[in-house]
Protein backbone atom coordinates (compact mmCIF):
# COMPACT_ATOMS: atom_id res chain seq x y z
CA UNK A 1 0.00 0.00 0.00
CA UNK A 2 1.19 3.22 -1.19
CA UNK A 3 1.97 5.86 2.03
CA UNK A 4 -1.29 7.05 3.92
CA UNK A 5 -1.59 11.09 3.76
CA UNK A 6 -1.93 13.29 6.23
CA UNK A 7 -5.63 15.41 7.02
CA UNK A 8 -3.77 18.55 5.74
CA UNK A 9 -3.29 16.60 2.04
CA UNK A 10 -6.70 15.38 1.80
CA UNK A 11 -8.88 17.25 -0.58
CA UNK A 12 -12.13 18.08 0.96
CA UNK A 13 -14.98 15.81 1.95
CA UNK A 14 -13.10 12.81 1.05
CA UNK A 15 -13.55 13.16 -3.10
CA UNK A 16 -11.51 10.83 -4.91
CA UNK A 17 -10.26 13.05 -7.70
CA UNK A 18 -8.56 10.06 -9.97
CA UNK A 19 -10.53 7.93 -11.71
CA UNK A 20 -10.06 4.01 -11.70
CA UNK A 21 -8.00 4.50 -8.64
CA UNK A 22 -10.07 1.70 -6.50
CA UNK A 23 -7.73 -1.02 -8.37
CA UNK A 24 -5.01 0.84 -6.03
CA UNK A 25 -7.03 -0.37 -2.85
CA UNK A 26 -5.67 -3.59 -1.37
CA UNK A 27 -8.82 -5.72 -0.53
CA UNK A 28 -6.89 -8.58 -0.80
CA UNK A 29 -6.19 -8.12 2.48
CA UNK A 30 -9.61 -9.08 3.69
CA UNK A 31 -9.82 -12.60 2.64
CA UNK A 32 -10.01 -15.07 4.87
CA UNK A 33 -10.65 -18.39 1.94
CA UNK A 34 -8.79 -18.45 -1.65
CA UNK A 35 -9.69 -19.90 -4.87
CA UNK A 36 -6.97 -21.56 -6.65
CA UNK A 37 -7.01 -22.61 -10.19
CA UNK A 38 -6.22 -26.26 -11.37
CA UNK A 39 -6.05 -25.23 -15.11
CA UNK A 40 -5.83 -28.86 -15.98
CA UNK A 41 -9.72 -29.01 -15.85
CA UNK A 42 -10.39 -25.81 -16.73
CA UNK A 43 -12.63 -25.30 -19.58
CA UNK A 44 -11.83 -21.54 -20.24
CA UNK A 45 -15.37 -20.96 -20.44
CA UNK A 46 -14.65 -17.22 -18.18
CA UNK A 47 -18.01 -17.99 -16.24
CA UNK A 48 -15.62 -16.41 -13.23
CA UNK A 49 -13.72 -13.44 -15.03
CA UNK A 50 -18.17 -12.66 -15.92
CA UNK A 51 -19.24 -13.35 -11.93
CA UNK A 52 -16.27 -11.77 -9.85
CA UNK A 53 -17.03 -8.95 -8.62
CA UNK A 54 -13.75 -7.53 -7.85
CA UNK A 55 -12.15 -8.15 -11.37
CA UNK A 56 -9.74 -10.27 -9.78
CA UNK A 57 -9.72 -13.27 -13.19
CA UNK A 58 -6.81 -12.83 -14.96
CA UNK A 59 -7.17 -13.71 -18.43
CA UNK A 60 -4.38 -14.35 -21.04
CA UNK A 61 -4.57 -14.57 -24.89
CA UNK A 62 -4.49 -18.03 -25.75
CA UNK A 63 -5.15 -20.43 -28.96
CA UNK A 64 -8.32 -22.47 -29.38
CA UNK A 65 -7.95 -25.90 -30.89
CA UNK A 66 -9.52 -24.68 -34.26
CA UNK A 67 -6.80 -22.18 -34.07
CA UNK A 68 -8.79 -18.77 -33.32
CA UNK A 69 -7.03 -16.50 -30.89
CA UNK A 70 -9.18 -16.09 -28.01
CA UNK A 71 -9.08 -15.40 -23.97
CA UNK A 72 -8.11 -18.13 -21.37
CA UNK A 73 -8.09 -17.72 -17.52
CA UNK A 74 -4.97 -17.37 -16.54
CA UNK A 75 -4.29 -16.93 -12.65
CA UNK A 76 -6.03 -15.12 -9.97
CA UNK A 77 -5.02 -11.89 -8.72
CA UNK A 78 -4.87 -11.99 -5.09
CA UNK A 79 -4.44 -8.40 -4.41
CA UNK A 80 -7.84 -7.57 -5.21
CA UNK A 81 -9.43 -11.09 -4.63
CA UNK A 82 -11.58 -10.53 -1.50
CA UNK A 83 -12.40 -14.98 -1.51
CA UNK A 84 -15.98 -14.28 -1.59
CA UNK A 85 -16.44 -17.32 -3.21
CA UNK A 86 -18.95 -16.57 -6.07
CA UNK A 87 -16.26 -18.07 -8.70
CA UNK A 88 -15.78 -21.17 -6.57
CA UNK A 89 -19.66 -21.77 -7.02
CA UNK A 90 -20.41 -20.47 -10.49
CA UNK A 91 -17.77 -22.67 -12.38
CA UNK A 92 -19.57 -25.69 -14.65
CA UNK A 93 -16.70 -28.10 -13.57
CA UNK A 94 -16.92 -27.41 -10.22
CA UNK A 95 -20.75 -27.72 -10.38
CA UNK A 96 -20.78 -31.36 -12.16
CA UNK A 97 -18.91 -32.31 -9.10
CA UNK A 98 -16.08 -34.70 -10.57
CA UNK A 99 -13.12 -32.99 -10.51
CA UNK A 100 -12.54 -29.29 -9.50
CA UNK A 101 -11.20 -25.96 -11.92
CA UNK A 102 -11.63 -23.71 -8.87
CA UNK A 103 -10.92 -24.65 -5.82
CA UNK A 104 -11.18 -23.43 -2.79
CA UNK A 105 -8.34 -23.48 0.55
CA UNK A 106 -8.26 -21.41 3.77
CA UNK A 107 -5.84 -18.68 3.15
CA UNK A 108 -2.47 -18.62 5.33
CA UNK A 109 -2.78 -15.31 7.34
CA UNK B 1 -16.35 43.24 -2.34
CA UNK B 2 -17.51 46.97 -2.47
CA UNK B 3 -20.33 49.60 -2.00
CA UNK B 4 -19.88 50.45 -5.60
CA UNK B 5 -22.98 48.69 -6.96
CA UNK B 6 -25.09 49.40 -3.57
CA UNK B 7 -28.29 51.16 -4.53
CA UNK B 8 -31.17 51.94 -2.36
CA UNK B 9 -31.89 50.05 0.27
CA UNK B 10 -35.86 49.46 1.16
CA UNK B 11 -37.57 50.20 4.79
CA UNK B 12 -39.78 47.24 4.68
CA UNK B 13 -42.56 45.56 7.31
CA UNK B 14 -42.34 42.22 6.38
CA UNK B 15 -41.91 38.78 8.51
CA UNK B 16 -39.11 36.79 9.09
CA UNK B 17 -39.92 34.08 7.07
CA UNK B 18 -40.44 36.53 4.37
CA UNK B 19 -37.41 38.37 4.93
CA UNK B 20 -35.76 35.02 4.65
CA UNK B 21 -37.46 34.11 1.25
CA UNK B 22 -36.48 37.64 -0.29
CA UNK B 23 -32.86 36.92 0.58
CA UNK B 24 -33.17 34.12 -1.31
CA UNK B 25 -35.04 35.68 -3.96
CA UNK B 26 -32.05 38.00 -3.75
CA UNK B 27 -29.23 35.35 -3.71
CA UNK B 28 -30.68 33.23 -6.95
CA UNK B 29 -29.64 29.89 -5.76
CA UNK B 30 -29.08 27.45 -8.77
CA UNK B 31 -31.36 25.00 -6.90
CA UNK B 32 -33.93 24.70 -3.94
CA UNK B 33 -35.06 21.80 -2.78
CA UNK B 34 -37.27 22.01 0.31
CA UNK B 35 -40.76 20.34 1.99
CA UNK B 36 -42.58 23.09 3.91
CA UNK B 37 -43.13 22.55 7.32
CA UNK B 38 -44.78 25.04 10.24
CA UNK B 39 -43.47 27.66 10.93
CA UNK B 40 -41.09 27.91 7.80
CA UNK B 41 -43.87 27.18 5.39
CA UNK B 42 -44.09 31.14 4.30
CA UNK B 43 -39.86 31.02 3.43
CA UNK B 44 -40.96 27.73 0.81
CA UNK B 45 -44.19 29.47 -0.55
CA UNK B 46 -42.40 32.91 -0.59
CA UNK B 47 -39.93 31.36 -2.79
CA UNK B 48 -42.07 29.21 -5.38
CA UNK B 49 -43.63 32.32 -6.07
CA UNK B 50 -40.64 33.70 -7.16
CA UNK B 51 -39.67 30.95 -9.20
CA UNK B 52 -43.36 30.81 -10.89
CA UNK B 53 -43.13 34.40 -11.12
CA UNK B 54 -39.85 33.94 -12.82
CA UNK B 55 -38.17 35.70 -10.70
CA UNK B 56 -35.54 33.54 -9.91
CA UNK B 57 -33.80 31.42 -12.27
CA UNK B 58 -33.84 28.34 -9.13
CA UNK B 59 -34.16 24.79 -10.39
CA UNK B 60 -37.22 24.41 -7.23
CA UNK B 61 -37.09 20.34 -6.37
CA UNK B 62 -40.71 19.74 -5.01
CA UNK B 63 -39.61 16.60 -2.79
CA UNK B 64 -41.73 14.26 -1.10
CA UNK B 65 -39.75 14.44 2.35
CA UNK B 66 -37.29 16.38 4.03
CA UNK B 67 -34.80 13.32 4.17
CA UNK B 68 -35.16 13.33 -0.23
CA UNK B 69 -35.24 17.38 0.38
CA UNK B 70 -31.58 17.61 1.77
CA UNK B 71 -30.62 14.40 -0.12
CA UNK B 72 -31.32 16.63 -3.48
CA UNK B 73 -29.71 19.52 -1.74
CA UNK B 74 -26.35 17.40 -1.13
CA UNK B 75 -26.56 16.14 -4.93
CA UNK B 76 -26.95 19.37 -6.32
CA UNK B 77 -24.24 20.82 -4.19
CA UNK B 78 -21.87 18.44 -5.64
CA UNK B 79 -23.09 18.98 -9.32
CA UNK B 80 -21.69 22.35 -8.30
CA UNK B 81 -24.70 24.45 -7.68
CA UNK B 82 -25.12 27.11 -4.69
CA UNK B 83 -28.28 25.33 -2.91
CA UNK B 84 -30.66 26.53 -0.32
CA UNK B 85 -33.66 24.92 1.33
CA UNK B 86 -35.61 25.51 4.59
CA UNK B 87 -36.98 23.65 7.42
CA UNK B 88 -38.10 23.61 10.91
CA UNK B 89 -38.47 20.66 13.97
CA UNK B 90 -39.33 17.56 13.02
CA UNK B 91 -38.42 18.18 9.08
CA UNK B 92 -35.26 19.04 10.27
CA UNK B 93 -35.29 16.13 12.58
CA UNK B 94 -36.24 13.97 9.26
CA UNK B 95 -32.94 15.19 7.46
CA UNK B 96 -30.62 14.23 10.60
CA UNK B 97 -28.99 11.40 8.96
CA UNK B 98 -27.97 13.73 5.79
CA UNK B 99 -27.58 16.54 7.87
CA UNK B 100 -24.21 14.93 8.87
CA UNK B 101 -23.80 14.01 5.56
CA UNK B 102 -24.02 17.30 4.04
CA UNK B 103 -21.19 18.68 6.27
CA UNK B 104 -18.81 15.39 6.04
CA UNK B 105 -19.08 15.89 2.13
CA UNK B 106 -17.99 19.45 2.68
CA UNK B 107 -21.13 20.85 0.51
CA UNK B 108 -22.35 24.37 1.80
CA UNK B 109 -25.88 23.66 1.50
CA UNK B 110 -27.78 27.24 3.20
CA UNK B 111 -30.60 26.29 5.25
CA UNK B 112 -33.04 28.86 6.86
CA UNK B 113 -34.21 26.87 10.32
CA UNK B 114 -37.23 28.00 11.89
CA UNK B 115 -36.49 26.89 15.23
CA UNK B 116 -39.80 24.98 16.68
CA UNK B 117 -40.20 22.59 19.07
CA UNK B 118 -39.42 18.99 18.25
CA UNK B 119 -42.41 16.36 18.56
CA UNK B 120 -43.67 14.52 21.97
CA UNK B 121 -46.46 16.13 22.88
CA UNK B 122 -46.93 17.78 19.13
CA UNK B 123 -46.50 21.27 19.61
CA UNK B 124 -45.77 23.78 16.82
CA UNK B 125 -44.07 26.19 18.90
CA UNK B 126 -40.47 28.07 19.61
CA UNK B 127 -37.79 26.39 21.17
CA UNK B 128 -34.35 25.30 20.17
CA UNK B 129 -34.34 21.65 20.63
CA UNK B 130 -34.25 21.19 16.49
CA UNK B 131 -31.07 23.22 15.93
CA UNK B 132 -29.73 22.00 19.80
CA UNK B 133 -30.06 18.46 18.67
CA UNK B 134 -28.50 19.08 15.49
CA UNK B 135 -25.05 21.13 16.92
CA UNK B 136 -22.69 18.28 16.61
CA UNK B 137 -23.45 17.52 12.80
CA UNK B 138 -21.07 19.69 11.23
CA UNK B 139 -22.99 22.40 10.50
CA UNK B 140 -22.65 26.10 10.85
CA UNK B 141 -24.71 27.72 13.12
CA UNK B 142 -25.79 31.25 13.06
CA UNK B 143 -28.61 33.09 15.35
CA UNK B 144 -31.04 36.00 14.53
CA UNK B 145 -32.89 38.16 17.50
CA UNK B 146 -34.87 40.11 14.92
CA UNK B 147 -35.90 40.10 10.98
CA UNK B 148 -33.57 42.09 10.46
CA UNK B 149 -30.63 39.71 11.78
CA UNK B 150 -32.05 36.64 9.81
CA UNK B 151 -32.01 38.30 6.64
CA UNK B 152 -28.66 39.71 7.19
CA UNK B 153 -27.09 36.44 8.30
CA UNK B 154 -29.09 35.03 5.27
CA UNK B 155 -26.59 37.05 3.23
CA UNK B 156 -23.32 36.72 4.74
CA UNK B 157 -24.51 32.63 4.52
CA UNK B 158 -23.01 32.00 1.14
CA UNK B 159 -19.36 33.93 1.46
CA UNK B 160 -18.80 32.06 4.33
CA UNK B 161 -19.98 28.79 3.90
CA UNK B 162 -18.42 28.57 0.49
CA UNK B 163 -15.11 30.17 1.66
CA UNK B 164 -12.25 27.82 -0.02
CA UNK B 165 -10.77 26.95 4.19
CA UNK B 166 -14.28 26.45 5.70
CA UNK B 167 -16.58 24.92 2.83
CA UNK B 168 -19.22 23.60 5.23
CA UNK B 169 -23.03 24.10 5.21
CA UNK B 170 -24.95 26.61 7.19
CA UNK B 171 -27.76 27.28 9.22
CA UNK B 172 -29.25 30.41 9.75
CA UNK B 173 -31.90 30.39 12.55
CA UNK B 174 -34.40 32.41 13.76
CA UNK B 175 -37.51 31.95 16.60
CA UNK B 176 -40.52 30.30 15.01
CA UNK B 177 -43.86 32.86 15.21
CA UNK B 178 -42.00 35.00 17.27
CA UNK B 179 -39.80 36.61 14.43
CA UNK B 180 -40.71 33.92 11.60
CA UNK B 181 -44.95 35.14 11.51
CA UNK B 182 -44.31 39.10 13.01
CA UNK B 183 -44.23 41.57 11.12
CA UNK B 184 -41.27 44.32 12.10
CA UNK B 185 -39.93 47.07 9.72
CA UNK B 186 -36.64 46.36 8.55
CA UNK B 187 -33.94 47.43 5.90
CA UNK B 188 -34.22 45.31 2.90
CA UNK B 189 -30.94 45.82 0.74
CA UNK B 190 -31.04 46.48 -3.09
CA UNK B 191 -31.46 43.19 -5.06
CA UNK B 192 -27.75 44.40 -7.10
CA UNK B 193 -25.82 45.20 -4.02
CA UNK B 194 -26.71 41.75 -2.05
CA UNK B 195 -26.02 40.08 -5.37
CA UNK B 196 -22.46 41.77 -5.61
CA UNK B 197 -21.40 41.41 -2.41
CA UNK B 198 -22.81 37.59 -2.14
CA UNK B 199 -20.07 37.31 -5.48
CA UNK B 200 -20.20 33.55 -7.57
CA UNK B 201 -20.60 30.41 -7.00
CA UNK B 202 -16.90 28.40 -7.64
CA UNK B 203 -17.68 25.16 -7.56
CA UNK B 204 -15.43 22.49 -6.32
CA UNK B 205 -14.72 19.20 -7.95
CA UNK B 206 -18.24 19.10 -9.91
CA UNK B 207 -19.56 15.54 -10.67
CA UNK B 208 -20.89 17.04 -13.92
CA UNK B 209 -17.16 17.78 -15.16
CA UNK B 210 -16.89 15.34 -17.44
CA UNK B 211 -13.68 16.38 -18.16
CA UNK B 212 -12.50 15.73 -14.54
CA UNK B 213 -14.34 12.48 -13.45
CA UNK B 214 -14.54 12.15 -9.87
CA UNK B 215 -16.00 10.06 -7.14
CA UNK B 216 -17.75 11.60 -4.07
CA UNK B 217 -19.04 9.82 -0.89
CA UNK B 218 -17.11 6.94 -1.11
CA UNK B 219 -15.82 4.56 1.79
CA UNK B 220 -13.55 5.46 4.59
CA UNK B 221 -12.61 2.74 6.67
CA UNK B 222 -10.21 2.89 9.84
CA UNK B 223 -6.64 4.14 7.68
CA UNK B 224 -9.12 7.54 6.40
CA UNK B 225 -12.10 8.34 8.27
CA UNK B 226 -10.43 10.34 11.21
CA UNK B 227 -8.19 12.20 8.96
CA UNK B 228 -11.39 13.45 7.04
CA UNK B 229 -13.30 14.22 10.19
CA UNK B 230 -10.09 16.35 11.36
CA UNK B 231 -10.32 18.26 8.38
CA UNK B 232 -13.89 18.70 8.72
CA UNK B 233 -13.04 20.34 12.28
CA UNK B 234 -10.21 22.64 10.84
CA UNK B 235 -13.04 24.18 8.40
CA UNK B 236 -15.28 24.62 11.84
CA UNK B 237 -12.20 26.11 13.55
CA UNK B 238 -11.40 28.62 10.27
CA UNK B 239 -15.22 29.60 10.19
CA UNK B 240 -14.31 31.79 13.17
CA UNK B 241 -12.01 33.88 11.16
CA UNK B 242 -14.17 33.92 8.04
CA UNK B 243 -17.48 34.33 9.52
CA UNK B 244 -15.88 37.98 10.96
CA UNK B 245 -14.52 38.80 8.16
CA UNK B 246 -17.48 38.42 6.00
CA UNK B 247 -19.26 40.03 9.19
CA UNK B 248 -16.86 43.23 8.47
CA UNK B 249 -17.22 43.31 4.89
CA UNK B 250 -21.09 43.26 5.01
CA UNK B 251 -20.33 46.43 7.78
CA UNK B 252 -18.31 48.42 5.20
CA UNK B 253 -20.81 47.51 2.40
CA UNK B 254 -24.27 48.00 4.35
CA UNK B 255 -23.58 50.14 7.63
CA UNK B 256 -24.64 47.10 10.03
CA UNK B 257 -22.05 45.20 12.61
CA UNK B 258 -21.84 41.42 13.61
CA UNK B 259 -19.54 40.18 15.38
CA UNK B 260 -19.31 36.49 16.79
CA UNK B 261 -21.31 37.35 19.16
CA UNK B 262 -23.14 41.23 20.70
CA UNK B 263 -22.28 42.30 23.96
CA UNK B 264 -24.87 44.39 25.33
CA UNK B 265 -24.30 47.02 28.09
CA UNK B 266 -21.00 43.86 29.30
CA UNK B 267 -17.94 46.22 30.12
CA UNK B 268 -19.08 47.27 33.90
CA UNK B 269 -21.86 44.53 34.03
CA UNK B 270 -21.58 42.37 37.44
CA UNK B 271 -25.03 40.13 36.67
CA UNK B 272 -24.77 38.72 32.92
CA UNK B 273 -27.26 36.99 31.41
CA UNK B 274 -26.35 34.73 27.98
CA UNK B 275 -29.08 34.17 25.57
CA UNK B 276 -29.56 33.45 22.27
CA UNK B 277 -32.41 34.48 19.60
CA UNK B 278 -35.37 36.82 20.34
CA UNK B 279 -35.62 36.63 23.67
CA UNK B 280 -32.37 39.00 23.45
CA UNK B 281 -34.48 41.93 22.96
CA UNK B 282 -36.67 41.37 25.88
CA UNK B 283 -33.95 41.18 27.95
CA UNK B 284 -32.47 44.25 26.66
CA UNK B 285 -35.63 46.09 27.48
CA UNK B 286 -34.99 44.78 31.39
CA UNK B 287 -31.32 45.74 30.98
CA UNK B 288 -32.40 49.31 30.09
CA UNK B 289 -35.39 49.72 33.20
CA UNK B 290 -32.38 48.20 35.64
CA UNK B 291 -29.70 50.13 35.17
CA UNK B 292 -31.44 53.73 35.33
CA UNK B 293 -31.48 52.14 38.94
CA UNK B 294 -28.10 51.63 38.60
CA UNK B 295 -27.66 47.61 38.99
CA UNK B 296 -25.04 46.45 36.97
CA UNK B 297 -26.58 44.24 34.18
CA UNK B 298 -25.68 43.49 30.96
CA UNK B 299 -26.46 40.46 27.95
CA UNK B 300 -24.18 38.56 26.04
CA UNK B 301 -26.38 37.25 22.83
CA UNK B 302 -24.86 34.28 20.82
CA UNK B 303 -24.65 34.79 16.84
CA UNK B 304 -22.17 31.96 16.45
CA UNK B 305 -23.26 28.52 18.17
CA UNK B 306 -21.28 26.51 15.64
CA UNK B 307 -18.57 27.20 15.68
CA UNK B 308 -18.53 28.25 19.44
CA UNK B 309 -16.04 31.08 20.09
CA UNK B 310 -14.47 29.89 23.31
CA UNK B 311 -11.91 32.00 24.04
CA UNK B 312 -13.84 35.65 22.78
CA UNK B 313 -16.48 34.48 24.95
CA UNK B 314 -14.55 33.59 27.83
CA UNK B 315 -12.31 37.16 27.47
CA UNK B 316 -16.11 38.69 27.32
CA UNK B 317 -17.26 37.30 30.46
CA UNK B 318 -14.04 38.15 32.91
CA UNK B 319 -15.68 41.09 34.62
CA UNK B 320 -19.19 39.31 35.47
CA UNK B 321 -19.17 37.99 38.92
CA UNK B 322 -22.40 35.99 38.14
CA UNK B 323 -23.56 34.61 34.84
CA UNK B 324 -27.09 33.25 34.27
CA UNK B 325 -27.47 31.46 30.86
CA UNK B 326 -31.26 30.86 29.78
CA UNK B 327 -31.32 27.63 27.53
CA UNK B 328 -34.49 27.46 25.14
CA UNK B 329 -34.23 23.74 24.79
CA UNK B 330 -33.47 20.69 27.40
CA UNK B 331 -30.91 18.13 27.42
CA UNK B 332 -32.67 15.73 29.84
CA UNK B 333 -30.64 14.48 32.97
CA UNK B 334 -27.89 17.46 32.03
CA UNK B 335 -27.51 21.16 31.97
CA UNK B 336 -28.81 23.07 28.53
CA UNK B 337 -26.45 23.34 25.73
CA UNK B 338 -25.85 26.09 25.94
CA UNK B 339 -24.78 26.70 29.27
CA UNK B 340 -22.33 23.80 29.16
CA UNK B 341 -20.40 26.15 26.58
CA UNK B 342 -20.09 29.34 28.39
CA UNK B 343 -19.10 27.15 31.36
CA UNK B 344 -15.98 25.83 29.16
CA UNK B 345 -15.76 29.09 27.84
CA UNK B 346 -15.51 30.86 31.50
CA UNK B 347 -13.40 28.04 32.99
CA UNK B 348 -10.93 27.90 29.94
CA UNK B 349 -10.92 31.81 29.04
CA UNK B 350 -12.07 34.28 31.82
CA UNK B 351 -9.57 35.97 34.30
CA UNK B 352 -11.73 35.25 37.01
CA UNK B 353 -14.15 32.73 38.49
CA UNK B 354 -17.73 34.27 38.34
CA UNK B 355 -21.15 32.40 39.87
CA UNK B 356 -22.78 30.58 36.99
CA UNK B 357 -25.99 29.93 36.93
CA UNK B 358 -28.30 27.98 34.21
CA UNK B 359 -31.63 27.86 33.49
CA UNK B 360 -34.49 26.33 31.58
CA UNK B 361 -37.26 28.66 29.16
CA UNK B 362 -39.81 29.26 26.73
CA UNK B 363 -40.17 25.36 25.39
CA UNK B 364 -43.09 24.78 23.25
CA UNK B 365 -43.52 28.51 23.29
CA UNK B 366 -43.95 29.01 26.54
CA UNK B 367 -43.44 33.13 26.95
CA UNK B 368 -40.69 34.43 28.86
CA UNK B 369 -42.13 37.87 29.94
CA UNK B 370 -40.21 41.21 30.89
CA UNK B 371 -41.52 40.53 34.86
CA UNK B 372 -39.95 36.57 34.15
CA UNK B 373 -36.45 38.66 33.37
CA UNK B 374 -36.12 40.76 36.08
CA UNK B 375 -37.35 37.96 38.18
CA UNK B 376 -34.31 35.85 36.96
CA UNK B 377 -31.60 39.26 37.14
CA UNK B 378 -33.07 39.55 41.35
CA UNK B 379 -32.59 36.24 42.05
CA UNK B 380 -29.27 35.99 40.32
CA UNK B 381 -28.21 39.43 42.44
CA UNK B 382 -29.34 37.45 45.43
CA UNK B 383 -27.25 34.34 44.43
CA UNK B 384 -24.33 36.79 43.91
CA UNK B 385 -24.85 38.12 47.25
CA UNK B 386 -24.45 35.14 48.67
CA UNK B 387 -21.56 34.01 46.86
CA UNK B 388 -23.56 31.12 45.93
CA UNK B 389 -25.83 29.66 43.60
CA UNK B 390 -27.18 27.01 45.71
CA UNK B 391 -30.45 25.46 44.90
CA UNK B 392 -31.06 28.24 42.56
CA UNK B 393 -29.00 25.96 39.64
CA UNK B 394 -31.77 24.60 36.86
CA UNK B 395 -34.64 26.20 37.27
CA UNK B 396 -37.23 25.82 34.70
CA UNK B 397 -38.69 29.25 34.47
CA UNK B 398 -42.54 29.90 34.32
CA UNK B 399 -43.46 26.52 35.03
CA UNK B 400 -46.57 25.66 36.94
CA UNK B 401 -45.31 23.77 40.26
CA UNK B 402 -42.30 25.22 40.23
CA UNK B 403 -41.28 27.86 42.26
CA UNK B 404 -39.53 30.62 40.15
Amino acid sequence: MSTLKTWQELPHGGVILEAGSAAKYETGSWRTWKPITHREHCIHCLACWEYCPEDAIVLEDGQDPSGGTRKFVKEVNYFHCKGCGLCVRECPVNKEGKVQALGFVRDEV
Amino acid sequence: MSNLTAGKPKIVPITGAGACAQAMRQINPDVVAAFPITPSTQIVEDFSAFVANGQVDTEFVTVESEHSAMSACIGASAAGGRVMTATSSAGMAYMWELLYVAASMRQPVLMSLVNRALTGPINIHCDHSDSMGARDAGWIQLYSETNQEAYDNLVMAARIAEHPDVRLPLMVCQDGFIISHSIQTMQLEDDKAVKAFVGPHLPYHSILDTAKPVTWGALDLQDYYIEHKRGQEQGMRNALRVIQEVSDDFAKTFGRQYNLFEDYRLDDAEIVLVAINSVAGEIKEVIDELRTKGEKVGLLKIRSFRPFPYEQIGQALSNAKIITVLDRSASFGAHGPLFTEISTAVYNYASNRPLLMGHTFGLGGRELTLRHIEHVISESRICLDKGEVGNRQGMWLNVRGDKS
